[in-house]
């Protein structure tokens, strides 16, 4: 595997670090202070649009989506995990928060018909604000078990009715529209699902509610219900017509991922802040001389080298366009762990100036825990894993 | 290229005679001759003195694929391993011409690395002496002894005591009585001598890698045909979560290692002081996760298998002796730790995304 950065990359390092220190990293401290996300009216944002970021990958062809994507977006999937590592080195939340099309995208790219793509995405091309979309699959009943999602969607003419309530969907109350995955019928798991574009203002969506989090305080992770939310059918994802193709695959997933190892970096780097800010606190206080604190520190830095790689390979397979299902869960299953174990140890060498709930090591704390549970447990991994290495049969796990 | 040659030739000539080469403490002159056949000789040798001329990521290529067969006969193929690089560091091609061309034309002759830390050897009036307690080796033509500041050569006064050893047995095992000339004075260099520490931590790291697969794969593909409670033991949750935290743990060390000698090979220069105190920590860190990794897989391998696993009918538990020698190797673990350790008090960003300048704009 290639392990050096390419010049671009290093450069758009380069400004991301410059960004995280002057902003990203103040406001996800204040948001954390505060008890409440970033609002969507704060200059940071309108600073971003003007910098370049909250942009739509899509191209404006309506050409093979990733093709497109790559072209654009120059560096594919090895640099967007190297920055999506920086980003979250700052602040993870704040980079969440960060207004583009982001979850939203993906499916549009990968399932949206070319007038989907034009319609939704042309907005994001050189916004003329800070605008935000989202994805909403999980539900107060499933989470990791997709299959199990309620949301139901009903034809009615030229429309499609939906029922049913989501959770914790970044960003989704300041959105121009948010990707929502519903059921058709719940009895054909994930073949009865649809995915919909809800624009905001459509009767029926609504009741949003900003969750209180342990962490990443930055962005708003929100719930909403859907009642009688009346859905234009030109906004179902694909058309009809996509899924009728779909239904002879079923089960074939994609071969690669590149969304797991861009969270695994984002663990990474929240545990090499814990890491750094735990060596300046030990050296500060002389806690280097012993050994004891120096071979933890210098497990946590061997781990979280080896994790960082292992988010590395998993991209660089995906831009290979090689199959990485193993490697990329294998990145998630190990990142988060390791961060989690930078920040409870950063506690450790910190002692009572950890609990007085005022140190950053002592907000990484919390806001790691959570990269561990989005996009597949830890336990999900292993399984995928086992798929992968011992044909673990399915067992109703989808 | 040579990383396939390498795994053609473990899986056809070294795996299926684990064991015989393990009784007879040596592998069988026909296959010696047929690994230099294939070119797997002289590696890291200088092309001017007839050997291929390659970088440590190669060595460690070759050395992982060498060991997922049989790590004491990887040992016992290169006979002078990584007590070679001592000799690079200090003495260039005139040292190894001197001294390694020699023990290379004696049939069967060795050379053993001794990291000396403590140290156990003393040398006073130009002589070596003392007792180093186990050498995986039963002959040794020239011992290297590398030291935190220095390294020296002993060539006679070399008195190998056979022992049984743990595991490597492939390779000989002996206590070694030192009393003989220690030559020459003037090898004192801190920056070279971690230059030779961190290409030979490298060495058996790769080792470790390759043991470590060997297990893993091996247990992987025993579990999916072992049967326990009416289904393959690898489709119970407790063991495939196990099987997939060990494919975590190979390919986690293995990058580490690799990525470590890539690292390697950009900065090493041997012109001047090579300045090489990243790299040095990067080589003491994957050896030590090397080491923690194959303690963790190989147990485990044993583990899978159950009672079978603790038999010599099958090769895991060899694997989980060889793994537990190979980490007792240059320091063992701890000195590692220390070494990694001990960096951090220079480091300011320990995990820097940015490669240090000389990385990026250095010759490459």
């Amino acid at each position: 595997m290639e392990f050096a950065l390419d010049p671009t990359t290093r450069e758009r390092l380069r400004q991301i670090r410059e960004l995280g220190r002057t902003h990203m990293r103040p406001l996800g401290l204040e948001a954390d202070r505060l008890g409440r996300p970033t609002p969507a009216d704060d200059p940071f944002f309108k600073l971003l649009v003007q910098l370049g970021h909250g942009r739509t990958r899509w191209s404006g062809e309506p050409a093979d989506p990733p093709a497109a994507a790559r072209a654009h977006g120059g560096g594919g999937a090895r640099s967007v995990v190297t920055l999506a590592e920086e980003m979250a080195y700052w602040d993870r939340g704040v980079a969440v928060s960060f207004p583009g099309p982001g979850l939203g995208e993906p499916p549009l790219l990968g399932m949206g018909t070319p007038a989907q793509r034009r319609r939704f995405l042309e907005p994001f091309q050189n916004p003329d604000r800070p605008r935000w979309a989202a994805f909403a699959m999980t539900e107060p009943g499933a989470g990791s078990d997709v299959a199990g999602i309620r949301t139901s969607a009903r034809r009615e003419g030229d429309f499609y009715i939906l029922n049913g309530a989501k959770s914790f969907a970044a960003n989704a109350s300041r959105a121009d529209w948010i990707v929502v995955f519903a059921t058709v019928d719940p009895s054909l798991g994930r073949e009865g699902h649809r995915a919909f574009v809800v624009e905001r203002g459509t009767p029926g969506l609504g009741d949003f509610q900003i969750e209180h989090k342990m962490g990443l305080k930055a962005y708003e992770s929100t719930s909403f219900t859907l009642k009688d939310c009346r859905v234009p059918v030109a906004n179902l994802l694909g058309g009809e017509e996509h899924y009728a193709r779909r239904a002879g695959f079923k089960g074939a997933m994609q071969s690669f991922n590149a969304t797991r190892p861009t969270i695994a970096a984002m663990a990474v780097g929240m545990g090499r802040a814990a890491l750094d800010e735990s060596l300046s606190f030990a050296r500060e206080h002389g806690l280097l001389r012993e050994s004891r604190a120096r071979d933890r520190l210098e497990r946590i830095r061997r781990r979280l080298r080896a994790a960082r790689l292992l988010c590395w390979r998993a991209a660089w397979l995906a831009d290979l366009r090689r199959p990485n299902m193993l490697e990329a869960s294998m990145a998630k299953a190990v990142a988060p762990a390791v961060a989690l174990e930078a920040a409870t140890f950063g506690m450790d060498l910190l002692g009572e100036v950890g609990g007085r709930g005022d140190h950053l090591v002592e907000k990484l704390f919390r806001d790691v825990k959570a990269m561990d549970i989005v996009e597949g447990t830890g336990q999900i991994q292993r399984i995928v894993m086992a798929r992968q290495l011992v044909n673990l049969p399915r067992d109703g796990v989808s | 290229m040579i990383q396939e040659t390498a795994r053609a030739f473990a899986r056809d000539h070294l795996r299926p005679r684990d064991r015989e080469f393990e009784s007879a403490r040596s592998v069988a002159a026909h296959v010696q001759q047929l690994y230099r056949d294939v070119g797997l000789a002289g590696l890291e040798l200088p092309e001017a003195l007839g050997g291929a001329g390659l970088g440590a990521l190669a060595r460690t290529l070759v050395n992982e694929e060498l060991a997922a067969a049989d790590p004491g006969a990887a040992l016992a193929l290169d006979p002078f391993g990584p007590a070679l690089y001592p000799l690079l560091a200090f003495g260039g091609p005139d040292a190894l011409r001197a001294h390694a061309l020699p023990v290379l034309a004696r049939p069967g002759g060795r050379a053993v690395l001794a990291f000396d830390l403590l140290p156990r050897l003393q040398t006073a009036g130009g002589r070596a002496r003392g007792i180093l307690p186990w050498v995986p080796a039963d002959r040794v033509d020239l011992l290297v002894v590398l030291e935190r500041e220095r390294a020296y050569l002993v060539e006679e006064g070399l008195l190998p005591t056979a022992l049984r050893g743990a595991a490597l047995r492939a390779a000989g095992a002996s206590e070694l009585r030192v009393e003989g000339a220690a030559h020459p004075a003037d090898w004192v260099s801190t920056p070279r001598a971690r230059w030779a520490l961190a290409h030979a931590r490298l060495y058996v790291a790769s080792l470790l890698v390759g043991v470590m697969r060997a297990a893993a794969e091996f247990s992987r593909a025993y579990a999916m045909e072992r049967v326990a409670f009416g289904r393959p033991i690898a489709h119970h949750q407790a063991l495939a979560f196990l099987i997939a935290d060990m494919a975590s743990a190979v390919e986690g060390a293995r990058l580490l290692v690799q990525e470590a000698a890539w690292r390697l090979d950009r900065a090493g220069d041997l012109a001047g002081e090579p300045e090489i105190d990243d790299e040095a920590e990067v080589c003491a860190t994957a050896f030590l996760e090397a080491a923690e990794a194959a303690l963790f897989v190989t147990p485990n391998g044993v583990q899978i298998l159950g009672g079978h696993g603790f038999m010599q009918d099958y090769p895991v538990e060899k694997w989980m002796r060889e793994a537990r020698a190979l980490s007792l190797l240059l320091g063992g673990m701890d000195a590692a730790r220390e070494d990694a350790g001990r960096a951090l008090l220079l480091e300011r960003e320990p995990l820097a995304l940015e490669p240090a300048a000389r990385a990026t704009e250095g010759a490459v």
